[in-house]
Formats: C-alpha cells, sequence, structure tokens
C-alpha cells in the first residue's frame, strides 16, 4: 500500500504538467480517495503558476483587443443562464458542456484530464481503455465544434449578407453624392460665367409639385436642367424642354426621369434661345418634336 | 457601477459568467501582456501566441462560469488555460516547423511597459530573484517543463541526463520556490 510519500514526485510534476502517462495515471487513482494530496496539488499550481511571470512580457497590439472584444458578441457563454431559463436547467446544461469539453478549462474536473489528450502517445491495454473513452470525448467535442461552426458560419454568412447589403447602399449613396456634387460644381461654374441666368420652372396642373432649374451661360448658350417630382414617362414617351423666344418656342433637350422622378439634362442652348423669357417643358413622342404637341408640366420664366 | 480596475480577480470573473464583457475587459487589460509573453517563450511564433490569446480569452468568455474559487486562484485558471492550449497547438505544428522555430533566436525582449502596473512589476521582480536562488540545474529542469511543455522523459532526453535525476531536480526546484514566494504570495497581499 503506497502512502502520501510515494506521490510528492508525481504531484510536483503534475503541478508543471511535466508527469509521463503512467505516473498521472497512479497519481489519478490516489487522488480520488485523497483530499491532502489533491489540496496539496492545488498548492503546487499555485506555485508553477507564478512561473509564468519569469517569462518577460509583451504588450499584445491593440487591434487584438478590438478583435476580441467584437468576438465576444458572436460567441455563446457556456453555463450563463438564458432569460426564462431555470436554476436547475442551467446546471444541467452546464454539466453536458462540461462532459463535452473533457475537462478541459474547468478546474472541477481534474486538470490531468486535460493533459491525457495531448500527452497519449503509448497504447497499453488500460491505456486504450483511457483511449477509448478520450476517443469518445473527442468526437463528442468535435460534434460540438462542428455544430457550433456551422452555427457561425451560418451566422457570419448573414452578417456577411447584411454588410454587403450595406456595402452597395453606401455605393449607391455615394454615387449618388458625387452626382450632386459634380452638379452643384457645374452649377456654380455656370452661375459664375459674367452672364448666368437662371429660371426656376413650376409644375402645371398636371404635375403641381414638380419643379425644375435651369442655369445657363447667356453668352456661350451652356445650359443645365435640374427637375424633380415629375411622374415617370409612359412607355414612348419623353419630356422635352422648350425656349420661348418672341412668343414661338424652340426646341431644346429630350429628357426622362429616374424612378423617384429626378431628372438632369445638359446641353448647349441655340443662339435665337439664348434670349427667352420663357420655358417649359411637355411630354412628347420619346424622339422629340419640333414644336410641342403634348401636355405640359413645367413652366417658368427668367 | 465599481471600477473594474479595483476589483479582485474572483469577482471579476463572477461578473464574465454573467456576460458583463466590461469584465472580460477588464481580466485581459490586466494579464494579456503576462499571457502573451508566456505563449510566446511556449510557441516561440508571434503570429502562433497571438492567436491563441485570443482563443484563451473567449474560452475565459465561454467557460466563466465553471471557474470555482474554492479550487484554486483566478490567476492560477487562467495560466493553466493558456499553457494547456498553447502546449495543444505546439504539438498540432508540424515538429519540422517547431524544429526550426525553436532554435531561431529568443524573441527579443518586448518588454510592455507593464501597462503601468507598478504591483505586478513587482511580482515579476520577485519571481525572478526567487528563481536566481535556485540551482541551475533546477531553473533549467522547472523553465523547460513549464515554458517548454517537456514531460520529464522528453527534459532527460534533450539535457542527456537519467530521468530519476531530471524528476528529483524538478520537485526540488518547485518546492524551493513554493518556501520563497510562500511570505511574498501568501495573504491579502497574494497576487493570484
Ligand atoms: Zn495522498
Amino acid at each position: 500500500m503506497k502512502g502520501h510519500a510515494d506521490y510528492k514526485d508525481a504531484l510536483a510534476l503534475a503541478a508543471l504538467d511535466s508527469a509521463d502517462e503512467a505516473e498521472l495515471r497512479a497519481l489519478d487513482a490516489h487522488l480520488a480517495s485523497c483530499g491532502e494530496c489533491r489540496a496539496e496539488l492545488r498548492a503546487l499550481r499555485d506555485t508553477a503558476a507564478a512561473l509564468a511571470l519569469a517569462a518577460p512580457p509583451l504588450a499584445p497590439p491593440p487591434e487584438l483587443r478590438a478583435r476580441l472584444l467584437a468576438a465576444l458578441k458572436a460567441t455563446p457563454r457556456e453555463g450563463a443562464r438564458k432569460p426564462g431559463e431555470t436554476e436547475r436547467e442551467a446546471v444541467a446544461g452546464r454539466a453536458a458542456a462540461s462532459a463535452h469539453d473533457a475537462g478541459r478549462g474547468s478546474n472541477v474536473v481534474s486538470f490531468e484530464e486535460a493533459r491525457r489528450g495531448s500527452r497519449r502517445v503509448i497504447f497499453s491495454r488500460p491505456a486504450f481503455v483511457f483511449g477509448a473513452i478520450a476517443a469518445a470525448l473527442v468526437v463528442c467535442a468535435l460534434a460540438a465544434a462542428t455544430v457550433a461552426l456551422w452555427r457561425s458560419n451560418s451566422a457570419m454568412k448573414s452578417q456577411l449578407a447584411s454588410v454587403s447589403v450595406a456595402l452597395t447602399e453606401t455605393r449607391d449613396e455615394l454615387g449618388e453624392m458625387r452626382g450632386e456634387l459634380a452638379r452643384a460644381r457645374q452649377e456654380r461654374e455656370l452661375l459664375s460665367a459674367p452672364d448666368a441666368r437662371t429660371a426656376d420652372l413650376v409644375g402645371t396642373k398636371a404635375a403641381q409639385s414638380a419643379r425644375a432649374r435651369l442655369t445657363y451661360d447667356a453668352r456661350t448658350g451652356e445650359a443645365m436642367l435640374v427637375a424633380t417630382d415629375l411622374p415617370p414617362a409612359p412607355a414612348g414617351r419623353a419630356y422635352q424642354l422648350w425656349f420661348i423666344a418672341d412668343g414661338k418656342p424652340l426646341p431644346g433637350s429630350v429628357f426622362t426621369t429616374d424612378a423617384r422622378g429626378r431628372a438632369e439634362t445638359h446641353g448647349t442652348i441655340p443662339p435665337e434661345g439664348r434670349r427667352a423669357q420663357g420655358f417649359a417643358v411637355t411630354l412628347e413622342p420619346a424622339g422629340g418634336a419640333q414644336s410641342p404637341t403634348g401636355e405640359m408640366y413645367l413652366r417658368g420664366t427668367t | 457601477m465599481p471600477d473594474t480596475r479595483e476589483q479582485p480577480d474572483n469577482e471579476l470573473l463572477r461578473s464574465v459568467a454573467r456576460g458583463d464583457e466590461s469584465a472580460l475587459a477588464a481580466i485581459y487589460d490586466r494579464y494579456s501582456s503576462i499571457l502573451l509573453g508566456l505563449l510566446l517563450r511556449i510557441l516561440h511564433s508571434r503570429g502562433e501566441a497571438e492567436d491563441v490569446l485570443q482563443e484563451v480569452f473567449l474560452q475565459v468568455w465561454r467557460k466563466a462560469a465553471d471557474f470555482d474559487e474554492s479550487r484554486g486562484r483566478a490567476f492560477t485558471w487562467l495560466v493553466t488555460l493558456a499553457r494547456s492550449r498553447a502546449i495543444d497547438r505546439l504539438r498540432a505544428l508540424d515538429a519540422r516547423t517547431r524544429a526550426a522555430t525553436a532554435s531561431a533566436a529568443e524573441p527579443s525582449e518586448e518588454v510592455s511597459d507593464a501597462s503601468a502596473d507598478a504591483f505586478r512589476a513587482e511580482q515579476r521582480e520577485i519571481v525572478r530573484r526567487a528563481l536566481a536562488e535556485l540551482s541551475e540545474d533546477q531553473r533549467t529542469a522547472l523553465l523547460l517543463a513549464y515554458q517548454e511543455g517537456l514531460t520529464q522523459t522528453e527534459i532527460a532526453a534533450r539535457l542527456n541526463q537519467p530521468l530519476g535525476t531530471v524528476k528529483t531536480r524538478t520537485r526540488a526546484g518547485l518546492m524551493k520556490l513554493r518556501e520563497l514566494l510562500r511570505d511574498k504570495f501568501e495573504g491579502a497581499n497574494a497576487l493570484f
């Protein structure tokens, strides 16, 4: 019959996770029935942990902390009681979780169990039985890990999808902002010309909320028209701008709107149109017309 | 809301078990430099060490409810998690890679400013001095076991010494270390 004294070496080596297989097995059997040696092992483990301080500390890069904290959100905690779960259910779940993890990480289950998985190399007969148990635990752990991976994979896929949607939206918004910026710049350039003119057009009864602004350089004829809130043109039809000079309409550019009723068109006003006093927008055949034929949607004067 | 920087490890782990992310961040801020230093010693690769560090804290997050303070100190629990993950990683790495990295020059001592934690810097100094009081043989055996994750048989082979001799030195070294640290780390002043 062996006594405590026979386990002194094994305890020290186990505390350092440096014991060999056979030694560890014999110690485990003794620990199962000896509280004194269990307490001694705990105390020696605390001493061994001090050796962690012998290595020079190394500050992790700040991104690592940020990445970790972000990862917490996607990592379910085990043994945590979910809202509505009873204490008993939580304890049962915790026990199952510990079994799946083969004791790794828990200081309730013997630390030695955790070591066995990584140290086992020889398959003696009793070791083989341990091996079979360990293998079964590994299978359980793998199954749990697979489910967890599958779950986090689907979670990541849906996160990726929403990120991609957000990205597309952002890209669209960015494109829109760029367009607006370019427009604003062009408008400013036009307005800075010495002979700059603007005309505000308002909606007729056909489109009361529609508005448009025509900006042009009376010297060069360079012009831009921005319209909002026009109803979408029916198939085969388009809007056309008219310059009214001396009571006579001169044809301008033909355009359509986007889905939200916005339109933007650029062009050059012919010389006779540059001294126009009035402007109008009508709905015409898609190719445009030489004189207005359709209903008027916008009108205005300089 | 108590200041997490002042809370004992046990209390922080209890908060982590309840899902308190700021408590996990506090534990991280307290120990990540020490653990990364240890992981680098074991793994000889900064990339692997950072990787394992992340895994360790995710495990702390998932498993904090398993920590039972009546069965050991929080620091011991953390270090044990870190070491066993690192040793598993080491054994999973290709043996060739391992030999190549292990023979590479020791990583430069990139000491953090110890996050200005004078208390832990003092504890490190105490451990360093205690180790200096061990015999060269004892120190070597202890560090090969703890930092390289070697079994006694592996250490005997590495040092070309009889197994019994190595075991005796290792145990003697650990017992002496315990004596040297006994007064320092017990009671209210206990770090771990
Ligand atoms: Zn005993």
